[in-house]
């Protein structure tokens, strides 16, 4: 589980980097994001059943000059392979992928998703920064931004306990 | 009835709608029969209705029509409980459906045994104008009251099987991004290529 402060902490620098609209497949480590997400005003929020669809809604979104993003867990990145490769990297489509990292050092469930997550990102040629310092959300979800823009190209967020 | 038929009986109904098209036929044809920018064409199997969905959300005062196909829709059912749930008004998601994988290499889909009935999957997600046309009154009818009213709509139009001999998209889907994203600026009259805002970096303040 997360907290409510520091969820609060990461949607407000999600808004400052102009953030608009997030597709979202909870994970109960991003409970209090989500929840957060259903009562704001500004960001517009698209519940998606599976990850691809997320993938696709940020496209769509994005040509009509949305910035979005997708909040998932990394079973959801795995989910979205194909719809990255075919839609967002081919295309060149800059959304944001905010992705939990289950199975990270320490953690005592899907280690194999931990082990594969980076790698997969990598394979994918995805940039990506792994969020561990609370004290850095800010700065590592506008540079985030920034490079997806820059690059037009989908960028992760790969969101830590520390941080959420 | 064949496909490019139909396209060719719906083309003058449209004015400004953009168009987001799944792989083959119905992409290329499309082309042929109404060349614009508003046109996107899909490259991922069942993920032109989630697009479709995004660029709906995001312009909520403009038609977007998705044209989807029986294999393309049973890979991402799952699309239309989310359509469902969203209920886009200006969404107008049509399935030419010719009972198989035309653009690999004709193989059987969900539709060919018959069995699945696509328009009364679409209402139980929510998508309460839906419907099954077979014939070309029945499917003009159905995309100008789709048109004139608010949605989402849904439309399962049953096709023979069979491209039209049509050129393949003169340009790659990086030029139809482009040109696409160009075409929604000027009418739309916004701006959506920006260029990235270097002090978001705020490096000075946050560099520890």
């Amino acid at each position: 589980m997360g907290t409510y402060e520091n969820s609060r902490r990461i949607l407000e620098a999600l808004k400052e980097a102009g953030v608009d609209l997030m597709a979202s497949v909870p994970d109960i480590n991003l409970k209090e994001l989500i929840d957060l997400l259903y009562q704001d005003k500004e960001i517009v929020h698209v519940p998606v059943g599976r990850e691809e669809e997320g993938i696709g809604v940020c496209t769509g979104a994005y040509l009509a000059g949305k910035r979005p993003a997708i909040l998932m867990q990394n079973a959801g990145l795995m989910n979205s392979c194909n719809a990255l490769t075919t839609t967002a990297l081919q295309f060149g489509i800059p959304v944001l992928l905010l992705v939990y990292y289950a199975g990270d050092m320490g953690d005592n469930a899907f280690h194999m998703l931990g082990l594969l997550t980076e790698p997969v990102l990598s394979g994918l040629g995805i940039k990506y920064t792994v969020m561990r310092d609370p004290s850095r959300v800010k700065r590592d979800i506008a540079t985030a931004v920034t490079s997806a823009e820059a690059s037009k190209r989908p960028v992760a967020l790969v969101l830590t306990r520390a941080v959420l | 009835m064949k496909r490019f038929e139909c396209l060719q009986a719906i083309a003058p109904l449209m004015k400004d709608e953009l168009f987001v098209t799944t792989a083959g036929g119905a992409t290329s044809e499309w082309n042929a029969v109404r060349p614009s920018d508003g046109n996107l064409q899909v490259k991922t199997l069942g993920l032109c209705s989630s697009i479709g969905l995004g660029l709906a959300i995001a312009l909520a005062r403009r038609k977007v029509i998705v044209f989807d196909g029986d294999g393309a829709l049973w890979m991402n059912m799952g699309s239309l409980a989310t359509i469902g749930l969203h209920q886009p008004k200006n969404l107008i998601h049509i399935c030419w459906d010719n009972q198989q994988y035309e653009s690999s290499g004709g193989e059987p889909t969900v539709s060919t045994a018959e069995k699945i009935d696509f328009a009364g999957v679409a209402k139980a997600a929510g998508i309460h104008s839906s419907r099954c046309v077979s014939t070309m009154e029945d499917l003009k009818e159905a995309v100008s009251y789709a048109l004139t009213h608010d949605g989402p709509h849904f439309i399962w139009v049953m096709i023979e099987a069979g491209r039209a001999q049509v050129p393949p998209l003169k340009y790659d889907e990086l030029e139809n991004k482009y040109r696409f994203i160009r075409y929604v600026e000027e009418t739309e009259g916004v701006n959506i290529l920006r260029i990235p805002i270097p002090h978001s970096y705020e490096v000075k303040k946050d560099r520890p």
